[in-house]
């Protein structure tokens, strides 16, 4: 494939080739600190984790810190390719919970071990000389050549700071008031009061592609050619009675001289040239490469052309002035375009592409920790563009649906509820995406819109989304004995010969329900009567139905039609006696109130009572103690949505702790205790 | 899929099951031929092991599939059946009770042994395995000796003390058959039954991997009419 090959060399050349000034002082910046053979990449991702820690820590009583604004802001030096960030307001954060008692807890002794290295004994997180007045921002991204990875943070104190990061070397500077250092795979870069831990790594595919074209154009063969390839046939089916290898007595252990004959090692010298690369060895050079060029052009664009993910992205500018304990930032577009198998899209159907695109600009999911009194709130605004947004907006304009609470148990474990118009969502959706394919000049294209078209007109729209119009909800009633059966042996007083007899057991299992809206209930019903005179398992019981041993060959399955719901349950109580609803048993008021106010969806979880209904016998006793130690401390999450307009819908997760703390930074931080202790 | 990784698979069902009941029954017939029936019934369990067999993997080990473990069952019916002084081999197995059974004839209780030991070093990598070649059965026409081979009791002591806990709720029932009455048995937990030809001994697996010599007897019959 010559085309190929040339394409790939220029490609390649063109990559080698660019090199300004910088790039070359970048080679040694990069070719020091990469080394592929070492197989060695310190978790400094544990930092982030350790950090992370951070997110209900330290009060600033007692201790010296600086007050002056930094002249770089840490959040600054977050790169634009940067998809995903969750960024740490450390400065809320201070309000919660002291340093002091933050590295008290048994917790962090291991955290600040990791940070540590363990070479600095008594050193604790205070000392890291990292700045908590500052923002600490995590942040990933995934390009079409290459990913970027690390986090942003404020120094306070730089030499402190070289306690944490010991293993990295200072390299040369390339920028003017920007400092390089670099470790095994990590590069740390700093600039005024703030640094930058960044990894880059090229994509495989790109390091493939590149390797293949350089292997090739130097006239070599396939490197996965080899002598075995002659035993396959042409279908690539191995031949008979090739690779069959007869087992011997292993050969008696030789002297390496003896097994390497002198004239041996002279025909190898003679076969291969030992200055060229083999193909891995040019692969790993090819990553070294790579790896600097998209650092170089990263840093190019940080420190030459001040471009940022903040200067970039007004919605994650905006986002970082929120005085929120923590942020959170997920461009979803730009993760559709660099989707795997987009690929395909582009080479297939390139105008396709372009419209999908569109279709997805202004998908960004942003959010909010909130450490409250007595809870933690993570508030999410999922934003879309228009067209996408009014498939949303018709798909989750849809009234609840009352007769839902009435199959909800007072005391149920945890439950949801989720109203969409899947009608609604269809036509909106068929309006605003037939177009768009049917502007694609392709004949497979052109071929799926007319199938699309004739199903549209032929399928009976009222009888399927009458059946099933996308509104569901479900149940859990924690764990519940049921009946089973087991083989028991009795033994005869005379001979001890034994008998087997089936006799009725119990056995734990998990109680759930879930049931969908229908406006249909003779089309369900038409199936169950077919599958009944199909098999003996299927019975009409009157108010409901049960299909015999269809959980896990031992429970049975019961199908309640009524109400407009067509509801599965395993809960045989809710099945026989509740086929209508629980009535005074239903949901309570005010819990009913607040899932009807939500939006489209709703969610709620009452954590204590889950544990206080796990079986014990499910659990190892060691798994037993840890939930053991979280009675007490838990508490119940609610997911609320809002309204859905054309531009975002709201959703809020709520977790409500139960018990005496200062604030929720405390709470979770004890519980992250509880649990490391008893897990340890 | 190898011996042990089955082996291991079967113990972790086994500690994720609330009950098991194993019953080994032997029948020694006054030539010393005779017949083994082994039994395994997770049936009290059979919900758990259902969901197991559901998931593609337990602690990391993966879990054949029903027809992986018919397949396994059926190859090691026939490296059985192929041994020397052994014949008749079955074995049942019912997936929807989890109930196991497996039946052989012998002619004599050291061709039992051998063939034990060679289908399980058959399955094992490591072909030198020292606890094989003890000797767990004894017969010389007036008295048997029993025990367990040692091999698996070596194995359990390798679980995890969680796992072990687990086994104290399931039952091993061990019967030993003769064709002429007992005269006494060494072993005081051993129970004889009303027509004096059997004796039984019940325990549980857990207590069996504390004290291995649970199941020890010698078994003495009276003298051949």
């Amino acid at each position: 494939m010559p085309c190929r090959k040339t394409h790939r060399f220029w490609t390649t050349s063109s990559i080698l080739l660019h090199s300004s000034k910088i790039r070359g002082n970048f080679r040694n910046f990069a070719s020091q600190s990469v080394e592929p053979y070492k197989v060695i990449r310190r978790p400094y991702f544990q930092l982030i984790l350790a950090l992370l820690f951070i997110s209900s820590v330290i009060d600033l009583h007692g201790q010296t810190m600086t007050t002056s604004t930094p002249s770089v802001k840490s959040e600054t030096l977050i790169p634009k390719d940067a998809v995903t960030v969750f960024s740490l307001n450390n400065i809320s954060l201070l309000q919660k919970i002291s340093l002091d008692d933050l590295v008290r807890y048994e917790f962090m002794e291991e955290v600040q071990q990791e940070l540590f290295d363990g070479s600095t004994t008594g050193k604790t997180l205070k000392d890291s000389g990292i700045d908590f007045d500052q923002k600490l921002n995590v942040f990933y991204g995934k390009g079409e050549n290459y990913e970027v990875s690390g986090f942003t943070l404020g120094i306070k104190d730089k030499q402190d700071l070289f306690v944490v990061f010991d293993d990295f070397e200072q390299e040369i500077d390339l920028y003017p008031g920007v400092e390089f250092y670099s470790s095994y795979f990590n590069h740390l870069i700093i600039k005024g009061d703030a640094a930058l831990l960044v990894r880059v790594e090229p994509t495989m595919e790109k390091i493939d592609e590149v390797t293949d074209s350089i292997w090739y154009s130097r006239g070599n063969e396939n490197p996965y050619y080899n002598e075995g390839y002659d035993d396959f046939d042409e279908d690539g089916e191995l031949l008979e009675g090739e690779f069959e290898f007869e087992e011997t007595e292993a050969p008696a252990e030789e002297s390496e001289e003896e097994l390497l004959e002198e004239e041996d090692v002279e025909g190898i010298l003679e076969e291969e040239n030992l200055l060229e690369k083999n193909y891995y060895e040019l692969r790993d050079s090819v990553q070294v490469m790579l790896e600097m060029e998209y650092l170089s052009a990263l840093c190019e664009e940080l420190f030459i052309g001040q471009i940022n993910l903040v200067n970039s992205d007004a919605r994650f500018a905006e986002q970082l002035t929120h005085t929120s304990e923590g942020i959170f930032y997920l461009d979803n577009s730009r993760n559709l375009q660099k989707a795997e198998g987009m690929w395909y899209m582009q080479t297939m159907f390139p105008s396709l592409l372009e419209d999908m695109k569109e279709l997805y600009t202004g998908n960004v999911i942003l959010g909010d920790l909130i450490l409250n009194q007595e809870s933690v709130e993570f508030k999410m605004e999922v934003c879309y563009g228009e067209k996408l947004g009014s498939i949303y907006q018709k798909m989750n304009d849809s009234k609840f649906d009352k007769d839902v609470l009435k199959y909800i148990h007072k005391d149920n474990t945890a439950f949801f509820s989720y109203n969409v118009n899947l009608r609604e969502a269809y036509e909106q959706a068929y309006k605003v995406i037939m177009p768009i394919l049917s502007s694609e000049k392709n004949s497979r294209m052109s071929a799926n819109v007319l199938t699309i078209e004739l199903l549209n007109e032929f399928i009976n729209k009222d009888a399927l989304f009458g059946t099933y119009k996308g509104s569901m909800f479900g149940t859990f009633n924690g764990i519940q004995k049921i009946k089973t059966t087991k083989i028991e042996y009795s033994y005869d007083e005379e001979t001890y010969e034994y008998s087997e007899r089936e006799v009725e057991a119990e056995e734990d299992m998990p109680i759930f329900t879930v049931g969908f809206s229908t406006e249909r209930a003779d089309i369900p019903e038409k199936v169950l009567n077919h599958l009944s005179r199909l098999t003996s398992r299927f019975k009409n019981m009157g108010t409901y139905w049960v299909c015999e041993k269809a959980i896990l060959d031992a429970a049975d399955l019961y199908m309640i039609n009524a109400n407009g719901l067509f509801i599965f349950t395993n809960d045989a109580d809710l099945a026989m006696r509740h086929a209508n609803g629980y009535g005074k048993e239903a949901l309570a008021k005010k819990s009913a109130k607040r899932a009807k106010k939500s939006g489209f969806m709703y969610a709620h979880i009452d954590w204590a009572r889950a544990i206080e209904r796990f079986p014990r016998d499910f659990f190892s006793d060691r798994e037993n103690e840890i939930i053991d130690a979280m009675r007490g401390k838990t508490g119940t999450m609610e997911l609320t949505s809002s309204k859905t307009s054309k531009e975002k819908t709201n959703l809020s997760l709520v977790y409500n702790y139960q018990g005496v703390y200062d604030n929720s930074g405390k709470y979770l931080l004890d519980l992250l205790n509880s649990i490391y202790v008893i897990s340890k | 899929m190898k011996f042990w990784t089955f082996s291991l698979l079967f113990f972790c069902v086994l500690s994720l099951s609330s009950c098991i009941e194993l019953i080994d029954d032997i029948k020694i017939n006054n030539d010393g031929s005779g017949t083994l029936k082994y039994t395994v019934n997770l049936s009290s369990s059979k919900v758990k092991v259902t969901s197991i067999l559901a998931l593609d993997s337990v602690n990391g080990i993966r879990v054949p599939s029903i027809s992986e473990l018919n397949e396994r069952i059926a190859d090691f019916q026939k490296k059985l059946d192929t041994k020397p002084g052994i014949s008749n081999v079955t074995i049942e197995s019912d997936f929807e009770n989890f109930v196991f059974k497996l039946r052989c004839d012998f002619t004599s209780v050291t061709a039992l042994q051998t063939a034990i030991k060679e289908v399980v070093r058959d399955e094992l990598r490591d072909k030198n395995v020292p606890e094989l070649d003890a000797i767990w059965l004894n017969w010389d026409g007036q008295k048997l000796v029993r025990s367990i081979p040692e091999i698996s009791v070596k194995k359990t002591t390798e679980f995890q003390q969680e796992d072990i806990v687990l086994l104290k709720q399931g039952t091993y029932t061990s019967i030993t058959r003769f064709e002429r009455p007992v005269d006494h048995y060494d072993n005081p937990s051993a129970q004889i039954s009303a027509n004096k030809m059997n004796v039984m001994i019940k325990t549980n697996p857990h207590a069996l991997s504390q004290n291995t010599s649970l199941l020890d007897n010698i078994i003495y019959l009276t003298p051949l009419k």
